[in-house]
């Protein structure tokens, strides 16, 4: 039983890590250029429903992290970064990651009720819990487990591509709110 | 709920300043809203051949809005 | 009686050009708390009447403002104006704005003064009721009211029976002197103190022009209405009167093109203007004011390089005339509403003028002429 909530932690974990890049790479094409060949409902849709769905493999992660007990970690350390008995940093990054995830969430359900500017203050850390999360399935990714280590290495090339094609990719709209915010307005 | 008349219904409008132009209104509204020829929406009136999309599908569309620019006025 | 009642009697209206009921404004002002924002920036092209409330009548406009918002009142003016130094020598609290032409909207002066910057904002409520921008910002209530308008209020309370005086001028439906503006080709221009109902010939009189021998008249600004020259001969400056030619009194301008100068190169000047003035925030209006500029620019240039003029004109015109339609309503503030309504009127004054375009001449000065007469000048 032990042994299999191990795999269980760890599949959990890498698929965690696959879906958090694909919400990340919708994210950047909702913001970036648009396209006619892609349907933005399409990629917001995806956005939302990946990112929603992640936070239950995050959920059984963690859960099956504390549960089975050839690691030390505890309910504590679950949602206190760098309490862990554990390796407490390698843990510690994948905590504060899952403690913005959950930030995230829980600003996103309630968007229309909160001013624009806070909704968009807490999304954008998600640009840092992204990468915590990919170091964190690295360093915790055991040696003899190429896979483990492959994964987090192959999401980070194709998440980075995506970010640097949302900061070079601008659209008309964007391009000349900044052109003509450029001009004296106060 | 078709209790309620087209007539005392909240106008939905666009935030001008918000709308990035994403275009996801148009995709969910396609009997009330399309998009002019920058990508920007423009909301039918009856008279202009708009077309009633229910109000499930308003809610939606105004809960999926990416830039949170579509809303339904209440004062009018 | 108070304030309001009084305001109500007189029934003035907001002399900024959105012509809305100022007593209404100053209850909701009144109910809401509202702190008062004097515009005093003249915004509109040719505007120079706020400037001229400020230079002759500044004591009673500071009492009006006092009745209104007693303390809490503000003046903006452009940066760098007559005006801006004016109300400062007289230690009055000013809001100082860039001199361009949206930062001069309500909306705006209110972002403005209230640490954002001078750009409209989307009213999802009255901002007198108080809200917030469209990224969240928090807006206090705050009401804009023209500093001609204060000026009125102060007018209408001091005089004994004010209402009464008031409505001893100009129509029933549209009392109380204005101010209006007249500038442009003509021998005198400056500030007249008239009232709605008056012939427009009469205002271009006044600045010295001969009616019905100028170019062509905009009545209303950036955001006003084209006139012919007969057209403006004949007209009554009012609602009533400008209507049919989709005009309306508005912010108290009137601009007189030179009858010696191509009046559809002096237009494309003024879609040039526009299409800058954008605050870059409205998709419909940072894209379709270019769009509208270079319409009327391809149409100016005569659109038909290659032959069949005529008719790559008529599908260039129902192309502006359709932009023009499409920008209506689709902004923050009213700025791509006045440009559509100046471009809609450009097509139908200057029609004559575009026709000669189209023919890669050029004749200003032309008198109208009848479609058969167009077919024999073939």
């Amino acid at each position: 039983m032990n042994e299999l909530l191990w795999f269980v932690s760890r599949a959990t974990g890498t698929a965690s890590i696959v879906l958090l890049t694909a919400v990340l790479v919708l994210g950047a094409l909702t913001a970036g250029r648009r396209s006619r060949a892609v349907s933005q409902t399409v990629v917001v849709g995806l956005h939302r429903s990946l990112a929603l769905g992640t936070s239950a493999f995050l959920l059984a992660h963690i859960a099956t992290a504390i549960v089975e007990t050839y690691v030390s970690i505890d309910w504590i350390s679950a949602v206190v970064p760098f309490t862990s008995g554990y390796e407490p940093l390698w843990v510690g990054l994948g905590t504060l990651a899952f403690d913005i995830v959950l930030a995230v969430v829980a600003t996103s359900l309630p968007r229309h009720r909160l001013s624009r500017r806070v909704w968009r203050a807490v999304h954008l850390t998600a640009f840092a819990l992204w990468p915590m999360a990919l170091v964190h399935g690295y360093a915790m990714g055991t040696a003899n487990e190429p896979l483990l280590r492959l994964v987090p290495v192959a999401c980070a090339l194709v998440g980075g591509a995506a970010l640097v094609w949302r900061a070079l990719a601008g659209h008309a709209d964007q391009t000349r709110r900044r052109a003509v915010l450029t001009q004296e307005w106060s | 709920m078709s209790t309620r008349s087209r007539t005392d219904r909240p106008t939905l409008r666009v935030d001008r300043v918000a709308c990035t132009g994403h275009g996801v209104c148009a995709t969910l509204l396609p009997g009330s809203i399309r998009l002019d020829e920058w990508g920007y929406p423009v909301v039918l009136t009856a008279a202009e051949d708009g077309v009633d999309d229910g109000d499930e599908a308003r809610a939606a569309a105004v809960r999926w809005c990416p830039a949170l620019a579509l809303y339904a006025d209440r004062s009018s | 009686m108070n304030l309001v009642d009084v305001l109500e009697q007189s029934g003035l209206t907001g002399r900024g050009g959105a012509a809305f009921s100022t007593a209404t404004k100053v209850r909701a002002a009144h109910e809401h708390g509202a702190g008062l924002l004097v515009n005093a920036c003249d915004g509109e092209i040719g505007a120079v009447k706020d400037a001229f409330v400020v230079e002759h009548h500044l004591p009673e406009l500071v009492r009006g403002a006092t009745l209104v918002a007693g303390t809490r009142v503000r003046y903006a003016a452009h940066r760098g104006s007559a005006t801006e130094a004016r109300l400062r020598a007289a230690g009055l609290d000013v809001l100082a704005a860039p001199a361009r032409y949206v930062s001069s909207e309500e909306t705006s002066l209110i972002s403005l003064a209230q640490g954002g910057l001078a750009r409209p904002m989307t009213k999802r409520q009255p901002f007198v009721r108080g809200g917030s921008d469209s990224a969240g910002r928090r807006i206090t209530p705050t009401v804009v009211l023209n500093a001609e308008t204060v000026w009125r209020i102060a007018q209408v309370v001091e005089r004994p029976d004010g209402a009464q005086w008031f409505r001893g001028h100009g129509l029933p439906d549209e009392p109380g002197p204005r101010l209006v503006a007249i500038g442009g080709a003509v021998p005198r221009p400056g500030v007249v103190e008239t009232a709605a109902g008056v012939p427009l010939a009469a205002l271009l009189g006044a600045a010295g022009a001969d009616p019905g021998r100028t170019g062509p008249v905009i009545v209303g600004g950036l955001g006003g209405t084209v006139l012919r020259p007969d057209e403006a001969a004949r007209v009554t400056w009012s609602r009533a009167g400008l209507a049919p030619l989709g005009g309306a009194p508005g912010p108290g301008v009137v601009h007189v093109l030179d009858a010696q100068a191509c009046p559809v190169d002096a237009l494309a000047a003024w879609f040039d203007h526009a299409a800058g003035e954008s605050a870059g925030q409205c998709g419909p209006c940072m894209f379709g004011l270019p769009a509208i500029a270079s319409d009327w620019h391809d149409l100016a240039d005569g659109v038909r390089a290659g032959g069949s003029g005529s008719v790559s004109s008529r599908g260039a015109r129902a192309r502006l005339a359709r932009r023009a339609e499409s920008v209506r309503g689709r902004g923050a503030c009213r700025f791509p509403d006045g440009v559509a309504g100046l471009a809609s009127s450009a097509l139908r004054a200057l029609s004559d003028h575009l026709d000669d375009h189209a023919r890669g001449q050029c004749v200003p000065g032309r008198t109208p002429r009848s479609s058969h007469e167009h077919a024999l000048a073939h």
